[in-house]
């Protein structure tokens, strides 16, 4: 198939570098521009090459070049939304070749060619006729391609404005996935080292807890590494498109937990939130007192509303567990329409830092942005109810339905109550636990569940076992 | 193949590893330097300059990450990967990666995830890579040093040095590392003195590759900051450190 290529072309290359002291031409790069770029057209004349601008041959050894790479295809299947991906694929199959090297994507791209590889007669007609060869191979929906490698500087120049054009095109279409667009999600485990039943869920709405990772990253992850700790999960069958939860999902962190977990809710920190590492960015916490979210990040030093601060808090969710009314998670989940949307996204949400409240702006709701407190307003219960208030925060309204409701409950849970309760304030007690729901486990056949529980606690005594 | 130069802090590793990269600068092989160390000056004893550690990198990826400055198309293993490519300063004798600083605060799991893989694509394509670690036993308990070929464990003559040599050589045992060879090189020898210290180097249990005398010449560059791959040829320490280049060549 490549026979008249002067080097050799196979998948063994891939990830060959070439160092400056063995290159013998540099293109696009650091010092110079380039960009690669996949168009699906109406019509393209199948198996054309060309190379406009110098061509290796004619160039100086050690010197750096531009290079625009165009790849244009046809075929009844295409469509105009597998450009980025079939573009991908250009960094892989250009380094197929031996002696060609190839790093990134788009205008970002860095390619050398060995000293040897010229010295074999390699130019770029024939890194064109692989190319051609190798995506026909690779996508068979493609019918006809046509292949045009630029180094002329002027027109690498005109070619990099329309291919940026169109990655700016793509990454706003990009920016709108959602979890209902896509058929996989991910999954990484690579934080079980110290959080051994942890199962990061990574979908387009929900970056991984550490922020590090998104679905994108994810999906080049699987490819590059697919033993590593990322994996494929297929998304499989919806039980509840609000709260996020999937049957294949669910399987895949039962598994992954050593069957620790059997359910998880992507959207909301009620009945089965996310399990948390223990390095996610951010920790959402429920605030019993007020029926809302709060959330607080890694640099937020102070004390939450709560009484305490992130670290404390982290302390409480983290290592792979599941805590009800806790969840992990990054900044930029805060940025999806999907944000804790079972429990109702930035209306549930009554305190956060300042800092990202400023780095949200744009992504809370407009009706909203001047009702949510940060440290500025408000640093207790007391406080953080008055503000509420004041500002008319929805959760106002909430919290009155609820009232109402409950006192259509029964009365006798409310005498019951007053009887449990003993509370001396003369005694100096520190709050340890909370739980929206917290089930006491008895043996008489009757189930205690408290709501909303707060526990206090005169002295706290942690022993080794 | 794969040198790792360890040892304590100030023994002169970093005067190893850079004379090891000039012995073995002339043998036409592709070599890769990696300063492993966020407190060494590998860079400087080899004379170049170096605009961005990985360790620059990884902050810089972990800002544009917060700030929602990367593409939502790209993907972050490409970045990191051009970005690594980037950092390397180039020279017709050798190429050379330097760690930098050492992490902050958050999660830098996936991040250093990529790294290795980054960092293990680049170097399968050098004939032989030298790293210089950090100072001390970190490196074996993180298994940083895991595949390393060759362990050259740096002391001089004092006894701290010497425990250190032969903590790195116990650890590695207790933690299942197992270097194709393992060598003691002692560094800063008083000639009058060698025999003694040769004695004292064997209850390390590890196997003396080579001696360095006290040499004038390295004190003086290192008060004038000269680069020390820069030393006469004829100097105690090169011709020492190439004698043992040869020694670990002929192994292999």
């Amino acid at each position: 198939m490549f026979k008249d290529i002067p080097v050799d072309v196979s998948p063994m290359y891939e990830g060959e570098r070439i160092r400056a002291a063995n290159m013998f031409v540099e293109l696009a790069g650091p010092k110079s521009i380039g960009a690669e770029l996949v168009q699906v057209e109406e019509a393209v004349e199948d198996g054309r090459i060309e190379v406009r601008g110098p061509e290796i041959s004619e160039m100086e050894e050690g010197e750096i070049y531009p290079l625009g790479i165009l790849v244009e295809i046809s075929g009844e299947k295409l469509e105009k939304g597998l450009e980025g991906v079939i573009e991908r694929r250009t960094h892989e199959l250009c380094n197929y070749v031996n002696g060609f090297m190839h790093l990134n994507q788009r205008d970002q791209i860095w390619c050398r060619v060995s000293e040897k590889a010229s010295k074999a007669g390699f130019k770029l007609e024939h890194l064109a006729r692989t190319l051609s060869i190798l995506f026909r191979e690779e996508f068979p929906i493609i019918e006809a391609i046509a292949i045009t490698i630029i180094t002329d500087k002027s027109e690498v120049e005109a070619f990099l404005d329309k291919a940026r054009f169109q990655y700016e095109e793509r990454d706003s279409k990009a920016r709108k996935l959602s979890d209902n667009d896509v058929d996989v999600f991910y999954g990484c485990v690579m934080c079980q080292s110290f959080a051994p039943t942890h199962v990061c869920v990574v979908t387009p709405d929900r970056t991984a807890l550490c922020g590090a990772i998104n679905w994108f990253d994810c999906r080049a992850a699987a490819k590059m590494d697919p033993e590593g700790p990322i994996f494929e999960i297929e998304k499989g069958e919806v039980l509840d498109d609000v709260k996020g939860e999937y049957k294949n999902v669910n399987a895949v962190v039962a598994e992954r937990s050593q069957g620790t977990f059997e359910r998880v809710y992507l959207h909301s920190v009620f009945e089965y939130p996310h399990t948390s590492c223990g390095c996610f960015e951010a920790v959402a916490f429920y605030i019993p007192e007020l029926d809302g979210i709060g959330i607080v990040d890694r640099d937020f030093r102070a004390e939450t509303p709560l009484g305490i601060p992130f670290s404390a808090m982290a302390g409480q969710c983290s290592g792979g567990k599941q805590v009800e009314g806790f969840a992990g998670l990054s900044l930029e989940y805060m940025r999806s329409p999907k944000f804790l949307q079972a429990d109702g996204g930035f209306e549930r949400i009554i305190w956060l830092p300042k800092h990202i409240k400023d780095s949200l702006t744009d992504f809370i709701p407009e009706e909203l942005r001047n009702k949510i407190p940060t440290e500025d307003d408000a640093d207790n219960i007391k406080d953080l109810k008055k503000f509420l208030q004041e500002a008319g925060h929805p959760i106002i309204q909430r919290l009155k339905e609820e009232a109402q409701d409950e006192e259509n409950v029964q009365e006798e849970d409310v005498k019951l109550a007053e009887e449990v309760r003993v509370f001396d304030e003369n005694v100096q007690t520190a709050p340890v636990a909370y739980a929206p729901e917290l089930t006491v486990p008895t043996s008489s056949g009757v189930r205690i569940i408290l709501k909303n529980a707060k526990i206090y606690a005169e002295k706290v005594i942690i022993k080794k076992k | 193949m794969i040198i790792a130069v360890s040892g304590k802090g100030g023994t002169g590793k970093t005067l190893v590893s850079s004379l090891i990269i000039k012995a073995l600068s002339n043998t036409g092989k592709d070599l890769l330097a990696i300063d492993a160390d966020p407190d060494s000056n590998l860079p400087e004893a080899l004379g170049v300059e170096v605009e961005k550690t990985v360790g620059d990198i990884r902050e810089e990826l972990k800002q544009d990450t917060q700030t929602g400055k990367i593409p939502a198309e790209m993907n972050k293993w490409d970045i990191l990967d051009y970005k690594i490519m980037e950092s390397v300063v180039e020279t017709p004798e050798f190429d050379l990666l330097v760690m930098g600083r050492p992490e902050g605060s958050g999660c830098y799991c996936a991040v250093n995830n990529m790294l290795r893989k980054i960092i293990e694509t680049l170097s399968s394509n050098y004939d032989i890579i030298i790293i210089d670690t950090e100072a001390g036993l970190e490196h074996l308990s993180r298994r940083t040093t895991q595949n390393v070929d060759i362990m050259l464990v740096v002391t001089d003559n004092s006894k701290r040095g010497m425990l250190t040599a032969q903590r790195i050589g116990e650890l590695s045992g207790e933690l299942d590392i197992t270097f194709q060879k393992m060598f003691l090189l002692i560094n800063r020898v008083k000639p009058e003195k060698q025999e003694e210290i040769r004695n004292k180097a064997d209850e390390t249990g590890l196997k003396v590759i080579g001696i360095i005398y006290e040499d004038d010449d390295v004190a003086e560059y290192d008060i004038q900051g000269k680069p020390l791959v820069d030393l006469p040829h004829d100097s105690n320490p090169v011709k020492a450190v190439s004698k043992m280049v040869s020694q670990i060549l002929n192994i292999n």
